[in-house]
């Protein structure tokens, strides 16, 4: 005896720790499937320790009865065998645990109370078998155990019957538990008599000796007859009872008793006026019927879980889906733990009929396939009709041209088919109209066109038919052309314009007037530029708007100075890289000014020298290269003068021009200020153009000053 | 009592104590037979979660955000009151002391303003839409327009990382890395997360790649930005000179090499770098058809607008985020910007809605044909709203509205919510909501819900601590679900 005692009391030392240890763990615990199916006896062998526990109880509160020796040897029975069980209970517990379904917050209150009273019950034993009396602390610990008995019991009952299952018959707010039925009554109505009516006029009750728990009853009335009149809510006795002031004896439901709200009160009439049809089911019931419309708000307000649909089918083996993926084919289930299976097919490059071929591994797990834009005929029908569980099927953009479709005939599952953008035909759609579970059908961009569509509805009112909503109603206008070039040309290289559009017309001008469609140059080769100009394009195509105009400054390569200096100061935040911007080659974005590519200049005129002297070129144009960016105040300058000669001391004025201010804000562009020179051999340059000192009326910035923005400065030779 | 347990320590002997202590050893040694990564030395799964917790109802994200802010008194949410009371006070009952933003909190009057376009009602569902938005009007049977959505954050930055990532403050993984890291990749010849970029005409507020970080995920699950310019997947191409057949074996020696770093370091980003390497040669074949969109009929390029073939416009991203999507991409992020209508509400408003209207609603018609509205979820809304009263002075003829996070309207359609559904309720000034907020936590709850994800299941450990996309908070909105 006493060798099976230590052995019971080490076992269930051994159980605590490992219940402890499991909890702290939980998260990287996977159950074997045998221990899954010891968890599931939990709720079988959690009845021991509950009558143990107060059998014990009994035998301590009557232990005056006992001889003193034999009742330290019934308790301590007892009380190994209650903490025996109560800790296998927990660790069964912990397995049930595991295997989800069950509420967050309940479960893991009932999982840390179990735990808490399979340890109490623990020390219990402990602190009983160490004392031969009972004494205080044996006492409070066996009231601490019944307290936790109590509430792990209690939470371990809202895990299985839900939330006040006890008291639910009693209390006449809680929800209708009832299973909700097929008919509009049975949904919507009884549940509101069941919650409001039936404390009182039940078969016990009967007052008014209206009874509404049968439907019999319900129908024949109370001891005034009919209580309502179908078709006719206003007429009817329970509706005007319900519309009472609330002081009214007869006033229902009675004062002090819950009430009906507004929508219940409106789904009884809408009922009522519908005829009070006790067997219509929703389904029965018109689009926009108020009747539909109410049960659709209450059916929605019960709590939307999604239903997942059950297979009966057995899941395919972990290995034989790993098998089947590639880089170009993908098998996996649905969601986790579902046996069904769904395959996408990519890449037409890499697709071999063989590779719909081996999906017969998974023929019966299969309920999704999409082989959209696959080169599937209609041979590979046969293989498809195979996958007897198919649901949905993605055909769009394969090569079938409906010739096959009579082989899909076995798929007695299919709901949604996708035929669009292949070569269908009405005729052959017969064999996919008939399947028994079909619901959706595209067949969008086929032969069949929304006439046909419309009439094979008719014909078939369970099948939605998809084609494009799309109606071509206005012309358009085409987008704008682009530059395929990038940054500045060089030497010999061609300028190329690009339409996305296919069959698109491009007309341009080079001498900065604005192209037409009839007799502007149409754009058919690269265009070798004869120096920096001005390119404006636009696209054309029949059928619609020719585009605004693409404008763009492309600027040719030239000669670069040996060295640059700046010889005043940029703003601050326009700084850029100083003198090597105007020289680098890089140009800058219109739309952002403050980059290393632009030198901005307001407080101080911009003035830079630039040094040939190694090999003074002859020049017969300079180019500056500015923004016009009005919104950013950045305008052309205002005054431009080129100065030239041997060195940094001996330079004159050769050129001085003002240049013309925008008169409007117009669209933002990199402008080239184009300086023409004539007979210039100098070995040394310099450049000043002033900002505009004052920014125009029409402008948001009027009377302050403008900022004059510059990224690159060209020199020609042969422009 | 003492005594009771000075008696239990006095039979406590070294020859028991060991023994008990062996016993709890023995079981905690049992118990660790549990946990079939003990000795694995990963702590994490690597990279993808793999598969959703339940039915999906949605497989895949189309989200259009509108970045900005977009105002939903200019949209979809119709408040007539306004412009009966336009120039009047903001009554102090309505805006119950709730903070401004600094650009117009010193403003000394806050006249109300009704919206400069008209409204009209579309569709079975009678939604309100405004005449800015003429082809989203048409397939207003297909959206459901929450009206009630609501956020914490007052400016631009913090609320677009907030709407993104669930955290104001960033460096949290984005929803796409999400959904990435949860369901991982349909097609594995791209990425699962793809982001594509466009700017408007209206004040224009910017964006990072922040984004669409991966936070503390594994980086398999960033967003891959494409380019605005032709190329749209920079580097893609073979350098000249080099072939496929180059690359292969130049790839396959690199994992190699990769593979004995990887032995001798165990770090997992170097396993992230192999599988990138290979699905961006995979990508070389899938991404140039992808992304060439002058082989759409006519008819696709009608519907979308002209605009949809010319690189980086936001035509051209609608256009593109339908092939992603069709191709298996989890989730395809756009970005349009310039709806920040500070003022010039009157100029701006209208450019930026003809930027969206037409190529939005021909997305949403375009996968409707092709069957795949059911599975993809399309979002379309901007950070947060904008206020009912006027920012600066009230011209005449035009007004700009300030930054409003207590209330705004976001759409969403197919992919399990429901269609033609007007989803909660702001009151007759457009500032408070009365019915079915939505929290942002709550939006991203549900869309990780229809993606057959528990958004308090679906998290991470870092830091010593799980997160989560809602992080503490989020509760699934029953109420759109079809």
């Amino acid at each position: 005896m006493h060798r099976l005692k230590n052995i019971s009391i080490n076992i269930i030392f051994f159980v605590q720790v490992l219940l402890i240890f499991l909890l702290f763990v939980e998260d990287r615990i996977e159950l074997p499937v045998g221990l899954q199916v010891l968890g599931r006896l939990h709720p079988a062998i959690l009845h021991l320790p509950i009558g143990l526990l107060f059998f014990f109880v009994i035998v301590v509160m009557a232990q005056n009865e006992f001889k003193r020796k034999s009742f330290r040897k019934v308790a301590l029975l007892i009380l190994i065998l209650t903490s025996l069980t109560a800790s296998i209970t927990a660790l069964f517990g912990f397995f049930l645990s595991r295997q989800g379904e069950y509420g967050e917050e309940a479960l893991s209150q009932h999982k840390i109370s179990g735990t808490i009273l399979s340890l109490l019950c623990y020390v219990l034993l402990v602190v009983f078998d160490r004392n031969e009396k009972p004494q205080i602390a044996f006492y409070s610990f066996g009231f601490i155990t019944i307290i936790s008995l109590l509430f792990a019991g209690h939470t371990g009952g809202v895990l299985t019957h839900g939330e006040n299952f006890v008291l639910g018959p009693l209390d006449s707010f809680t929800e209708p538990s009832a299973s909700r039925g097929e008919t509009v009554f049975q949904q919507a109505v009884y549940p509101i008599l069941e919650k409001k009516c039936i404390s009182c006029h039940n078969e016990s009750k009967a007052k008014g000796k209206f009874v509404m728990t049968s439907l019999s009853e319900f129908q024949k009335g109370g001891k005034h007859g009919k209580e309502w009149e179908s078709g006719k809510p206003e007429e009817s006795r329970m509706v005007q009872y319900i519309h009472l002031p609330l002081e009214d004896d007869d006033h229902m439901p009675p004062e002090g008793k819950p009430q009906l709200t507004k929508s219940e009160i409106k789904l009884l009439e809408q009922w009522i006026k519908s005829g009070a049809d006790v067997e219509r089911k929703p389904a029965d019931l018109k689009e926009g019927d108020s009747l539909k419309i109410l049960l659709a708000g209450i059916v929605n307000s019960m709590a939307s879980v999604m239903v997942a649909k059950e297979y009966s089918f057995s899941p395919a083996s972990p290995d034989v889906i790993q098998k089947l993926n590639t880089p170009f084919r993908t098998v996996f289930p649905l969601y986790q733990n579902s046996p069904a299976l769904q395959a996408d097919f990519f890449i037409k490059e890499y697709f071999q009929p063989v590779s719909l071929e081996e999906l017969k591994g998974v023929q019966e797990q299969l309920v999704v396939l999409n082989l959209s834009k696959m080169p599937v005929t209609d041979k590979e029908l046969d293989v498809i009709a195979n996958f007897r569980n198919l649901e949905k099927l993605n055909l769009n953009f394969s090569k079938i041209n409906g010739a096959g479709l009579s082989s899909v005939e076995p798929l007695k599952n299919l709901t949604s088919l996708s035929l669009a953008g292949t070569q269908v035909t009405i005729e052959s759609l017969k064999p996919v109209l008939a399947l028994p579970a079909l619901r959706e059908l595209f067949v969008w961009s086929t032969s069949i066109t929304a006439d046909q569509v419309i009439s094979l509805m008719q014909q078939y009112p369970n099948i939605a038919i998809m084609t494009s909503q799309f109606v071509d109603d206005k012309t358009l206008q085409l987008g704008k052309p682009v530059l395929l070039n990038e940054g500045i040309i060089k030497k010999g290289e061609l300028v190329s314009l690009k339409h996305s559009m296919p069959g698109v017309t491009i007309r341009y001008t080079l001498d900065g007037s604005d192209p037409d469609s009839v007799t502007s140059k149409i754009y058919d080769a690269p265009i070798a530029l004869a120096g920096t100009s001005k390119l404006k394009a636009m696209g054309c195509k029949p059928g619609w708007y020719c585009s605004d105009v693409f404008e763009i400054t492309c600027f040719l390569e030239g000669k670069k100075p040996e060295r640059t200096e700046l010889l005043s100061k940029p703003e601050k935040y326009y700084s850029g890289q100083g003198a090597a911007s105007l020289t680098d080659g890089w140009k800058g974005f219109v739309e952002v000014l403050n980059t290393p590519f632009w030198l901005g200049f307001k407080e101080n005129p911009f003035a830079a020298d630039f040094d040939f002297s190694a090999d003074p070129p002859d020049l017969n144009s300079i180019v500056i290269s500015y923004a016009r960016n009005l919104p950013s105040s950045a305008f052309p300058p205002l005054e431009v003068e080129v100065w030239a000669g041997k060195n940094s001391k001996e330079i004159k004025l050769i050129k001085a021009l003002k240049v013309e201010q925008p008169k409007e804000y117009g669209s933002s562009q990199v402008e080239a200020l184009i300086i023409p020179l004539k007979d210039a051999h100098y070995s040394f340059y310099k450049i000043i153009a002033k900002p505009v000192d004052k920014l125009p009326v029409w402008h948001s910035g009027k009377g302050k000053k403008g900022l004059f923005m510059v990224d690159e400065v060209f020199f020609y030779s042969n422009f | 009592m003492e005594n009771e347990f000075l008696n239990n320590r006095q039979h406590i002997t070294r020859k028991h104590f060991l023994g008990k202590l062996g016993l709890g050893f023995g079981s905690v040694a049992l118990g660790s037979l549990l946990m079939p990564d003990l000795f694995s030395g990963k702590d994490e799964m690597v990279s993808t979660v793999g598969l959703p917790h339940f039915a999906p109802k949605a497989k895949r994200i189309i989200y259009l955000f509108q970045n900005g802010a977009p105002s939903q008194l200019e949209s979809f949410d119709y408040k007539p009151l306004l412009n009966k009371m336009t120039g009047e006070e903001l009554p102090e009952s309505i805006r119950q002391g709730q903070r401004l933003t600094g650009m117009t909190a010193s403003q000394k009057k806050f006249p109300l303003i009704g919206s400069h376009f008209k409204f009209q009602q579309y569709g079975q569902s009678g939604a309100w839409v405004s005449e800015l938005f003429p082809n989203i009007a048409k397939v207003v049977d297909d959206i459901c327009i929450v009206k009630s959505m609501h956020t914490e954050a007052i400016n631009h930055d913090p609320a677009l990382t907030f709407m993104q990532t669930g955290a104001q403050q960033g460096n949290r993984p984005s929803m796409g890395a999400w959904l990435s890291y949860g369901l991982g990749s349909e097609n594995k010849n791209l990425p699962a997360y793809c982001v594509l970029l466009s700017r408007g005409r209206g004040n224009g507020q910017g964006v990072y790649s922040k984004l669409w970080t991966n936070g503390f995920l594994d980086s398999i699950h960033q967003g891959v930005q494409f380019s605005s310019s032709e190329e749209r997947v920079l580097y893609l191409k073979d350098p000249n000179g080099r072939d496929r057949a180059d690359s292969r074996k130049m790839l396959d020696n690199l994992a190699q090499l990769n593979d004995l770093n990887y032995k001798e370091f165990g770090d997992l980003e170097i396993q992230t770098r192999i599988q990138q390497y290979e699905m961006a040669y995979r990508m070389q074949t899938a991404v140039p058809e992808l992304t060439d969109l002058s082989l759409e009929p006519d008819n696709i390029v009608k519907m979308y607008g002209a605009d949809c073939l010319a690189p980086g416009t936001y035509a051209a991203n609608c256009l593109l985020a339908r092939k992603l999507s069709e191709a298996g991409v989890r989730f395809v992020q756009l970005y349009h910007q310039g709806w920040d209508q500070h003022g010039n509400m009157v100029g701006e408003m209208p450019l930026q809605a003809q930027d969206v209207d037409r190529s939005t609603a021909a997305l949403i018609m375009d996968l409707k044909q092709r069957g795949l509205l059911d599975e993809t979820l399309v979002i379309w809304g901007g950070e947060f709203g904008r206020t009912n009263y006027c920012q600066g002075d009230l011209s005449k003829d035009n007004y700009g509205r300030d930054h409003h996070p207590r209330c705004y309207t976001i759409w969403m359609a197919g992919g399990g919510v429901k269609p033609g559904m007007v989803y909660g309720e702001s009151d007759d000034f457009g500032y408070n909501i009365i019915k079915d907020p939505v929290h942002v936590n709550d939006f991203h709850a549900t869309v990780l819900h229809l993606m057959g994800l528990n958004h308090e299941q679906l998290n991470f450990k870092h830091l010593g601590r799980r997160y989560r996309l809602t992080d503490v908070a989020g509760k699934v909105v029953n109420g759109i679900i079809a």
